[in-house]
Formats: structure tokens, sequence, C-alpha cells
């Protein structure tokens, strides 16, 4: 079987970064492999271009960065001495939860408000009407001795099920 | 007696200012180059490798010495620097990548070499302009990737600690790298 051509292998072999086995069968396959040979060739000048471009890196005023690098890090310590000082004062902090408190006050507010019904929770006006009636219906039945002798009382079963009585029941009821 | 890099580091996290005075003597160099190789940019390299000192000046207590200081570090630099390529992405878009090496009074580079092949010499030929113009094409982990192999001299095992990723995809990154380097730069010949 043909051996495969090498490829993330050659950059750690050229750099030493393989182990001796690895490097023992790398070594092996560029000996007989003209395009991997080229390819290492190829690699090797790119990684020492790279080296030498780096190497023409201008180096800053160190002392200049760093001047610059000690006053970005007092500013952010004043910046947060600053955000904890407002923390620590007592006005300052009730201020602070005050108008937070509000602001998620409002935003539940506006939530709420246009959130519609959900379905299955009654709304408010429902709950009121079934209220009244059942208010109407306590009313009716404390007058119940008054009620029950006007025959306004219907048995609502008696009536959904009236198809289901026989001629001969009814028969016996009268002769009864 | 030399302080190692990690007992520095936790001193750092103890507010000692001597002990951050000494990790920046020793690394702000490495530091710059790095961000520089990375960014293209002498400005934002500046600014990134200042803000890596200011995460290492603000969060040394978070280095939990389970790994080298310098794997520590450089991962937060190149995270740095990966995400500031990242945001200014649209922006370099509309605007044209500016470099030093355009100046036509600058030195030409063309290293010596004791034994040029044929690619070699395709490759060495080139200047440092057209070497950056190439590190544009790449993405920038595989920048990072083979930057850090090239200036730092990690091993891709080092490299895939700092990235966050299993070797086999660090080499992976590297050798992506180098074939478009490769490919770009014969093919401006």
């Amino acid at each position: 079987m043909r051996e495969r051509h090498l490829e993330t292998e050659i950059a750690p072999y050229l750099r030493g970064d393989l182990s001796a086995s690895e490097r023992v069968r790398v070594a092996g396959h560029l000996a007989g492999c003209a395009r991997c040979r080229a390819d290492a060739d190829a690699f090797a000048a790119v990684l020492k271009t790279l080296a030498i471009d780096a190497a023409r890196i201008p180096e800053p005023d160190w002392s200049a960065y760093r001047a610059e690098l000690h006053r970005k890090i007092a500013a952010r310590r004043d910046r947060l001495e600053i955000s904890r000082a407002r923390w620590r004062s007592p006005r300052l902090a009730w201020a602070s939860m005050a108008t937070a408190g509000a602001a998620v006050a409002a935003i539940v507010l506006v939530l709420m408000l246009s959130r519609p019904p959900q379905p299955g929770v009654p709304a408010v006006e429902q709950l009121a009407m079934e209220d009244a009636m059942g208010g109407a219906d306590v009313g009716l039945l404390r007058n119940y001795p008054v009620v029950e002798h006007l025959d306004l009382l219907e048995n609502y079963d008696v009536i959904e099920h009236l198809d289901e009585v026989t001629p001969a029941d009814t028969a016996n009821e009268n002769r009864s | 007696m030399v302080q190692s890099d990690e007992e520095l580091c936790r001193q750092v996290a103890e507010h000692n200012a001597a002990a951050f005075e000494a990790l920046l003597d020793r690394h702000q160099a490495r530091a710059f180059r790095l961000a520089c190789s990375i960014l293209g940019s002498e400005a934002d390299a500046r600014d990134v490798s200042q803000d890596a000192f200011i995460r290492l000046y603000e969060a040394a207590g978070k280095f939990d010495g389970r790994s080298r200081f310098t794997t520590w570090f450089y991962r937060i630099v190149v995270n740095l620097c990966i995400d500031h390529k990242r945001r200014n992405k649209w922006w370099r878009k509309m605007v044209p990548f500016s470099n030093p090496d355009d100046d036509p009074d600058a030195p030409p580079v063309d290293p010596p070499s004791p034994e040029p092949g044929p690619e070699s010499l395709a490759i060495r030929g080139d200047s440092g302009r057209r070497l950056r113009a190439a590190l544009e094409g790449l993405s920038p982990t595989q920048r990072a990737a083979v930057l850090l192999q090239t200036e730092e001299d990690l091993t891709s095992r080092e490299i895939a600690r700092i990235l966050k990723c299993s070797e086999s995809t660090a080499r992976v990154h590297i050798h992506r790298a180098l074939a478009h380097l490769k490919k770009t730069m014969r093919a401006d010949d």
C-alpha cells in the first residue's frame, strides 16, 4: 500500500518537535518522496522568513509604554473606587436602589399591561359578573320559603331526562 | 535567588507592585512582539499588550498554577488579539491595511541562505511587506498558531494549551498557515 503524503508532521519535524519514532518515520518518507521534500523545503523557508520578520519589529519606548500602562491601571482603579464609593454612600446607595426599583416596577407594569389575557384564566370583568350572579342566587335562597310555593323552582335534572320517561311510567304515576 | 514567573504571579495576586514590575520586565517585549505580529499594527499591539498586563494585574489570583505562567499569560495575549481582530474585521474592509514597509526607502530584507533550494530561493526573495500581506489572509487562530511557533519557539503541545485545543488541531492550524503562506508568496513571484 502506498504511504500517504506528509501534512501536519512537516512543521513539527522541521522544528524537532516529534518523538524519536515519528521522526524516523517522517525522515524515511521524505527520503523517498520528492513532493513532501519540496513542501518541507518551502515550509522551512517560510518559517525562517517569519522569524527574521519578527526580529524586525521595532520596540517601543519602554518607559513611555510602562508609564501609559500604569496610567491605565490607575484610571481603572479610580473608576472602580468611584463605583464602590457610590455603593458605600448611604444616600447615593438608596437613590440608586430606588431608581433601580422604580425601573423594575415600571418594566413589570408595562409587561403586565401589554400581555394579552391567557386562555383558561378568567378576565377581571368575567369574575365580577360571576360574583354578581352568585350574589343574586344567595338573595334568592334567603327567600326560599316564599319561592318554594311559587313553583318557580325547576328540577333541571328531570327536564333533562324527560324524553327517557316511558308512557307506562307516566300512566302508573297518574293512577297512583 | 531568581524567582519563577509563577511565584511572581502569586505575589502580584497579593498586590505586590515589585512582582508586577518584574513580570513586566520579563514579558513586555515578547507580549508586544507577539501582538504586533498577530495584529500587524504597532499601535494596536501596544494597546492590546497593555490590556493583557492589566488583566494580569487584576486577575493574577485566577492563575491556578496548573500550567506554566507563560502558557496562561500568552493565552490572554492571543485571546485579546483574536478578539481585537474579529471586532475590527468589518472596519478593516473599509480602511486599507497600512504598512510601515510601504516606505520605498526602507532597506530590503533578503536573508542569507547557506543552502538555497528552488523553493527557498523563490520565497526568500520576498520582502517583509509581502509576508505580512500573506499573513493577512490567515484566520486569527492560524496566524497566532504559526507565530507562536516561529517567534516564541513554542512546541505544538504548548501552542495547543494556549489556543485551548488538541495538539493535533494546533498542528493542523500551523500546517494550513504554512501552506497558505507558501502558496501566496509563490504566487506573488
